[in-house]
This record gives C-alpha cells, sequence and structure tokens, in this order.
C-alpha cells in the first residue's frame, strides 16, 4: 500500500480517534486494577477478597452467590454442589469496580472551609492530566495498527497507529510531562490547609524529586546504548540489536537486567507505590496528601496515581523487556536468528513485533506491583532518602558508565 | 476548516506567548505568594510550547523537564514553608520602587527594540525558524544533535564560561546563608 499524507484535517481526526482508544484503553484498565488488587492481595493472603457481588454474563447479582442463577453462578454452584471450592470465584466480585467507580461518582464533594478553593480544584486536575498526557509518547505497537479501508468516510486508506505521537525526544517528553505531576500532590497537599495532607504532601513531594534523579539516570542506560531519544527507536533497538561480539551482548544483557531491577525500583517510589508509599502511611499520616478530598476530586489522585503505574509499567516493558518484541533483555537476536527463517508460521511471527507482547509485559508489571504491595512492608523515611541517594544513584551511575564503555567498544 | 487548522498551526507562537505573559502577570500581581508561583509554572509551561512551536522540541521539553520539573518545584517548597505575611508588616520588600520603575523603562525600549528588530526587520522570517548552518551542521541532524554540537563544540568556551557564572552565584548564595546564621 502506498503511505498516503493526511491533510491536516484528517490527520486532526485520527488523532482524536486514537486518544479515544488510549483514554478508553487507560480508564478501563485503572477500575479493572483496582479490583485486581483486591483479589491479588487477598489471594497471596489466603482470603477470598470481594466476592459479595456477583458477575455473570447476564449481568451484576447480589445475594448467595453460590444459589444464583448467573452463567458463573450456575458453574460455581455445580461446583458446591461436588464438594469443591469453586474456580470461577475469580469472577465472584469481578462487577465490584462498577459499583467502586459509582462511590466515587456519587459521594459527597466536600471542599474545607478554610482551603484555598481554586488551587485545592486544580491540583487534582493537574495531577490528572499530567499522568494521562505522558500516553501521547507511548508506543503501544510500532507502525500502523491497521489501515482505514479504502470505501471507510473521509480517512479511507489511512494508517491507524499504534502510537499517537512519534517525537524525537519521546523520552524526554514523558519524563518532562510527568515530572508537572508532582504539582498535584504539593500544590493539593498545601491547599487542604490542613496539618496531615501538608507533611504527607513535603514527604511525597521530597521523595518524588529525589528519586527522579535515579530514575532519570537509568533511563540514560538505553539512550546511551541506542543512541537516540525517539521512543520507538529505542525500544525497537533495545530489544533487537544485533551485538558485534558475544561479550559486550552478554554485556549488554546483564545490564539491561540490572537496570530493569534499578528503574522499577525507582518506578515504585516515583508512583508512591509500596514499598515506598510513605504519603499515606496510614498509621501516621491518616491518608498523606489527600486527607481532604473526597468523592471525584479524589478519584482523580487515585486515577493519575493508577495511570503512572501503567506508564513505569510501560517504559519499562520499552527499554528493559524487550518492547515490542517476544524476549526481554536483549535476547530477541538470538530467537530470531534461529526462527526468523523458520518453515513454521507461528514460530516466525514470534520474531516479529506485536502489540500483544508490549500489552502482555505490562499487565505482568502490573501484577508485580500488586505482588509487591502484598509482600514487603514499608520503609522506614530515612531508609526510603538513603536508599535513594546513598544506593540507587551510585548503582545508575555505574550502570551508566558501563554502558558508556558498552557502546565505545560496539 | 484546512485553513483555519493551518492558520492556528502558524499562530500557535503569538498564542502560547501572550499565555506566558498571562502568567507572568499572575505571577507578579497575585497576593498569595503560592498563586504567584503557580503563574510561574504556568508561564514556565507556555514558553515550552512556544519552543515546541517553533519546532525546537529538544528545547521545549528541556524547558518543561529542568524548570517546571525541578527549579518550580523548590521555588514551591521555600514559598509553601515561610510565612510570608509577617515579612510584609515589616515592610521589607518592595523598598526599591523608585529605582526600579526608571530601570523597567529602560529595559522596555530595549526590548522593544529587539522585538521590533526580530519581527518586522529585514531577517524577520529568519529570526523565528531554526537554522542547521548556525551550529555548522551541513547534514540534517536531530535537535538534540543540533543542540548539543552547539554547546560542546561550536560555544563550548562561552558555555563553560556560564557555568563558572553560575557558580558563583552558588558561592555567593552560601555566602549570604552564612552572615545571616552568625
Amino acid at each position: 500500500m502506498i503511505p498516503m499524507t493526511p491533510t491536516l484535517t484528517q490527520y486532526l481526526v485520527i488523532s482524536l480517534l486514537q486518544i479515544v482508544v488510549v483514554l478508553g484503553f487507560v480508564m478501563t484498565l485503572v477500575p479493572l486494577l483496582t479490583f485486581a488488587e483486591r483479589k491479588v492481595i487477598a489471594y497471596v493472603q489466603v482470603r477470598l477478597g470481594a466476592t459479595r457481588v456477583a458477575g455473570g454474563l447476564w449481568g451484576a447479582q447480589q445475594g448467595r452467590t453460590h444459589q444464583s442463577r448467573t452463567f458463573t453462578g450456575g458453574l460455581n454452584g455445580l461446583m458446591w454442589w461436588l464438594g469443591r471450592v469453586p474456580v470461577f470465584s475469580i469472577l465472584r466480585g469481578l462487577p465490584m469496580f462498577i459499583a467502586d467507580a459509582l462511590k466515587l461518582l456519587t459521594k459527597e464533594d466536600i471542599v474545607p472551609v478554610n482551603a484555598d478553593k481554586a488551587v485545592f480544584v486544580l491540583s487534582p486536575a493537574l495531577a490528572m492530566v499530567a499522568a494521562f498526557t505522558v500516553f501521547a509518547a507511548i508506543s503501544f505497537a510500532p507502525g500502523a495498527l491497521f489501515y482505514f479501508p479504502a470505501s471507510f468516510p473521509f480517512l479511507g486508506g489511512l494508517p491507524f497507529n499504534g502510537f499517537l505521537t512519534d517525537i524525537n525526544v519521546g523520552l524526554l517528553f514523558i519524563l518532562g510531562v510527568a515530572s508537572v505531576g508532582v504539582y498535584g500532590i504539593v500544590l493539593g497537599a498545601w491547599a487542604s490547609n490542613s496539618k496531615y495532607p501538608l507533611l504527607g504532601g513535603l514527604r511525597s513531594a521530597a521523595q518524588i524529586v529525589s528519586y527522579e534523579v535515579p530514575l532519570t539516570l537509568s533511563l540514560l542506560v538505553p539512550v546511551v546504548l541506542t543512541g537516540s531519544l525517539n521512543f520507538n527507536e529505542m525500544s525497537t533497538r533495545m530489544a533487537t540489536d544485533v551485538p558485534v561480539n558475544g561479550l559486550v551482548g552478554i554485556g549488554r544483557s546483564l545490564l539491561m537486567f540490572v537496570g530493569f531491577f534499578v528503574y522499577t525500583t525507582c518506578g515504585f517510589a516515583e508512583t508512591n507505590r509500596t514499598p515506598f508509599d510513605l504519603a499515606e502511611a496510614e498509621n501516621e499520616l491518616v491518608a498523606g496528601f489527600h486527607t481532604e478530598y473526597s468523592g471525584m476530586k479524589f478519584s482523580f489522585f487515585f486515577l493519575s496515581e493508577y495511570a503512572s503505574m501503567i506508564t513505569v509499567s510501560a517504559l519499562a516493558t520499552a527499554f528493559f523487556l524487550g518492547g515490542h518484541y517476544l524476549l526481554p533483555f536483549g535476547l530477541q537476536p538470538v530467537w530470531n536468528h534461529f526462527f526468523e527463517h523458520s518453515s513454521n508460521a507461528f514460530m516466525a511471527w514470534t520474531c516479529a513485533p506485536s502489540i500483544l507482547w508490549f500489552l502482555l509485559k505490562i499487565f505482568f508489571l502490573l501484577f508485580v506491583f500488586l505482588w509487591v504491595r502484598a509482600t514487603l512492608p514499608r520503609y522506614r523515611y530515612d531508609q526510603l532518602m538513603n536508599v535513594g541517594w546513598k544506593f540507587l544513584i551510585p548503582y545508575t551511575l555505574i550502570m551508566f558508565v558501563i554502558a558508556a564503555l558498552l557502546r565505545y567498544a560496539a | 476548516m484546512e485553513k483555519l487548522l493551518a492558520t492556528i498551526g502558524q499562530n500557535l507562537f503569538v498564542l502560547f506567548g501572550l499565555l506566558a505573559v498571562g502568567g507572568a502577570g499572575v505571577l507578579i500581581f497575585s497576593k498569595s505568594a503560592v498563586h504567584s508561583v503557580i503563574g510561574f509554572l504556568f508561564s514556565m509551561i507556555c514558553v515550552a510550547g512556544c519552543f515546541l512551536s517553533l519546532q525546537a522540541e529538544f528545547l521545549g521539553v528541556a524547558q518543561l523537564l529542568v524548570y517546571a520539573g525541578g527549579i518550580v518545584v523548590l521555588f514551591l517548597f521555600v514559598v509553601m514553608l515561610v510565612e510570608l505575611t509577617k515579612y510584609q508588616e515589616q515592610g521589607i520588600f518592595q523598598t526599591q520602587t523608585k529605582f526600579a520603575i526608571p530601570l523597567v523603562g529602560i529595559g522596555l525600549l530595549i526590548f522593544a527594540g529587539v522585538f521590533r528588530a526580530a519581527l518586522f526587520g529585514p531577517s524577520a522570517p529568519e529570526a523565528l525558524t531554526l537554522q542547521q548552518g548556525l551550529v555548522g551542521a551541513t547534514e540534517n541532524l536531530g535537535n538534540a544533535q543540533a543542540v548539543s554540537r552547539g554547546l560542546f563544540a561550536n560555544f563550548i568556551l562561552p558555555f563553560e564560561i556560564l557555568s563558572v557564572i553560575l557558580l558563583v552565584a552558588l558561592i555567593g548564595a552560601i555566602v549570604l546563608a552564612k552572615t545571616e546564621r552568625v
């Protein structure tokens, strides 16, 4: 197919469609993630988790789940009758996420009397805008996902890309926009005009500002190795660059392996997740910076936290876990060497980039977020700062030097 | 539609520039120091928008990362934690008004001259476009490469002198803070 250059209006319409798709994806993923959080943590702690709202193919049904007549309810009832724990209990409580969302939407929206009203309203919006604008530069699939059929009105023959924009400085754009998100926390904390939010806000701002340094430094490793700042080019080259010799290749893979853990640790701190969720240490600070927030404003903070979890997972996937390719840590060239010209169509397909691998890795990393939350206790504040400044920053600097040496050797 | 979009695209620079000036106005005229910082932040983001509309995406994003993401956060920290009303009553601010007004007037005149030359002068079309030739690049370089070649190859001496000036400012800040404590 001959690639067509869209006119400005067509470009605008396609971009808007893409934005709707990406936003829809994130907005559905976030409530599902909160539900998964309940279920995964329950599973780790040998509980059942949310079960009261029974889900089936014919809608939600409240009540005694093993007798409900819905599809999964029927199967589960059969299993109870057979004297076994129902396997479909994973689906129990699934409609709960709709109930959660409705609860947040319909709750009373309280603005404290002495709060700075304008800033109080502005800051959740700021947090959310920063967390969602980042997706403009994240590439879910390189190249076009599909082409509009020629008969399609107005847009016939144009590509629908797996990314919103392909800017040359995509990585910097992501880091820059994400760094604006900290204002949501600090300003929200200040505008509440209350002690606990202010303390929580200061804590988390200090945490985010300090962990931004090792996070950015650890992302410099892929920048140095690929010599680019373009998201697509970086992730493709990190996954598929064939090393000049075995030693460099092994060093590169090891560096990516270590870099992945360092980056993910910083990412956990950036998103205020356990074990770094000091901003909302309930036993010390009530709920941190969003103590005074309720209803939809609270859920804006909530959404932005989960959206930035998705961002961190996407970046870790793209730069360390092989991006749109199957194998992580730069092992894809080895795989491709054996299977690229394989007669088996499936094996040949695994050598090509696909949105499927990217999404699967993101989902796995999101699971890791929940897994860690269910497993690890919270750090103390001085420990948090020690980990950031005394360990992570020196490690990332050493990694940076090694990356430069590898680049020199290549 | 097509024409409208093209016009908007061409005038984005002016739009962002006016918004940045508006943010700067909030910075100066608002009563609350935190509101001032928010105005400053808005202004910085709009300046990044100006850079982006001139296709200097590296500068724009660096502006966002360094100023909006780093420096203004530190401003906000200080302003949030210091009770400014106390100092307002002592009248230690705005004591230099009578010197400031003529200086601002001279500054305005100079800037008006510069803007007139940049926007309406003979070289007006080139002033607002990225010129590869200026950094001595013959091939079509990316933004980041062009900037880094300019900074670290062609203009390395001015760049280093600038960093020495920053060092002077740093030492000055330490000296000021020290004398206050003794």
